[in-house]
């Protein structure tokens, strides 16, 4: 009976469904988290009776076939690129992205990976790093005794060194945009890697071209809304339940052939 | 006495394949842009073995068969997302895509880009526009598509927006000649051609989801497998019954 292995496939899906919402829910309070939906795809069909085949030598055809489908498949889960909220934290290396671009990170092993959490401190060298402890590319090394931090919108970075009354400028974050940001893969830590999918990363100035404008002293919170991915846990649930129901109707089906002439 | 078995068989055999039919329903109820299926019986009669011999209102018995499948194509619910290249169809249209073995068709407005920029489906084949795929440039930013599928974005730092062009939309004049072939695609069977459609509109940033009515498939399904127990047991009194007239009426007394 393929109702049996039709809904196995229903159940699986929504196992899954569940597992990308309470995934997203998780993370509601990561900075810079981008919540993923999952998508479905219908299987194969088996087209039992082909519509608009010939019915007679007159020419009449068939107004409907008989197209018996084979279930549900996941085709990905697809990260929804929408902007955050902004919240004020009033901490000088707390830095948001407004637009399209990921801040740029060197890995130990001298990579880049990409991220949109600008949760940033310095080390012990002055320079601006991740939370994990990895630089923000450009490397940007604040000078000691440097007080008044300020990045403005472009990404330059500008303090105050003792003596001086005025601000200058010492470097500035450049921002790295993707042709298809959904296309980059998560490595956790709130980071991304370029895949082939996303496209060649392309480095450029904060607040030009769609680049975006960095914030300083706010963090993007997470796109995820809670009350949707509460709406879509329930229908993800149900559908579930519905498909168990499936295979328990099937169930009983056989067991009333397998009854019949004890 | 074979007929009632046989008839019995019959409709056993149609029920099991209604039950694939809302299994498959069941299994897309979260499938963006699925359209439910349902079934089509029909009587078909045979004439008995030996004609002649039956009365006339025994001669034919009638069998039941599944006809075909006829898709429920009233508008699913919209679901709004926010995404920028997620696109419902509101009105009988379909996407026009590109894949490997020619032009389909699909209600499934999750929309992404490849690394070309190239605008294409979840499983990556490229939606088509009125001239043919469209494709973005690196620096184009706040896509907006509107009703009539112009899809147009702000390039760089312009301000004004530039057009990247406008979805296919097409309709068939007969829906049923749209055919499943998974992966949220149609094909066109039966040499239907697809027409351009003027009459549906594009809403940006919702998602049709599936029109399977969830209440109904489980009261069908209820129906279904009640239906198919009260024939199991047509069938065992049936045979209960030849036990019985073979065992008395083969019963010769010593």
């Amino acid at each position: 009976m393929q109702a049996l292995h039709t809904a196995a496939t229903g159940m699986a899906a929504q196992e899954l469904n569940v597992q990308v919402i309470s995934n997203n829910i998780a993370n509601l309070r990561t900075t810079g988290f981008k919540k993923q939906t999952a998508q479905f795809q219908d299987l194969i069909y088996e087209h039992v009776r082909r519509v608009g085949a010939q019915a007679s030598d007159q020419g009449t055809v068939l107004p409907v076939g008989i197209d018996v489908g084979g279930g549900v498949k996941t085709v990905g889960t697809p990260r929804s690129m929408t902007q955050g909220t902004l919240s004020q934290t009033g901490n000088d290396l707390d830095l948001s992205i407004t637009g399209e671009g990921f801040f740029k990170v060197l890995m130990p092993d001298g990579t880049f990976q990409y991220t949109r959490d600008g949760t940033f401190q310095m080390d012990n060298q002055g320079r601006i790093v991740t939370a994990q402890g990895n630089p923000v590319q450009p490397t940007i090394t604040i000078p000691q005794n440097a007080s008044g931090i300020t990045v403005n919108a472009q990404g330059q970075v500008s303090v105050t060194l003792p003596g001086s009354t005025t601000s200058q400028i010492i470097g500035t974050i450049q921002l790295t945009r993707f042709i298809n940001k959904a296309g980059l893969q998560p490595v956790g830590s709130n980071q991304y890697t370029d895949t082939p999918s996303s496209g060649q990363p392309q480095d450029g100035a904060a607040n030009a071209e769609g680049y975006g404008s960095i914030t300083q002293g706010s963090l993007e919170q997470a796109n995820v809304d809670v009350v949707s991915e509460m709406s879509e846990l329930i229908a993800a649930q149900r559908a579930y339940e519905m498909n168990a129901k499936v295979i328990t109707a099937a169930d009983q089906m056989m067991q009333s052939t397998t009854a019949l002439f004890r | 006495m074979e007929n009632a078995l046989l008839v019995g068989l019959s409709r056993q055999m149609v029920l099991e394949r209604q039950l694939d039919v809302v299994a498959n329903n069941v299994a897309n109820v979260n499938t963006n842009g699925f359209k439910a299926d349902q079934q089509l019986f029909e009587e078909y009669l045979t004439s008995g073995a030996h004609e002649d011999n039956f009365q006339a209102s025994d001669r034919r018995v009638s069998y039941v068969q599944d006809r075909g499948t006829y898709r429920d194509v009233s508008q699913g619910p919209i679901q709004s997302t926010g995404n920028p290249l997620d696109v419902a169809i509101n009105g009988s249209g379909y996407l026009a895509v590109q894949t490997a073995d020619g032009e389909r068709y699909t209600r499934d407005g999750n929309l992404h880009l490849n690394n070309t920029g190239q605008l294409v489906t979840a499983s990556g084949d490229a939606v088509l526009g009125t001239g043919g795929p469209i494709v973005f440039q690196p620096t184009d930013h706040d896509i907006t598509i509107s009703p009539d599928g112009t899809v147009t974005v702000v390039e760089g730092a312009n301000r004004a927006d530039s057009i990247r062009g406008k979805l296919r939309i097409v309709n068939f004049a007969d829906p049923q000649a749209a055919q499943k072939q998974g992966n949220n695609l149609y094909a066109a069977a039966g040499g239907a051609v697809p027409q351009p459609d003027t009459k549906s509109t594009i809403q940006q940033g919702s998602i049709e989801k599936s029109n399977v009515n969830a209440v109904g498939e489980m009261s069908h399904m209820v129906e279904v497998t009640r239906t198919y127990q009260q024939i199991a047991t047509m069938l065992q009194t049936q045979s209960d019954l030849r036990k019985t007239a073979i065992e008395k009426l083969a019963d010769v007394p010593a």
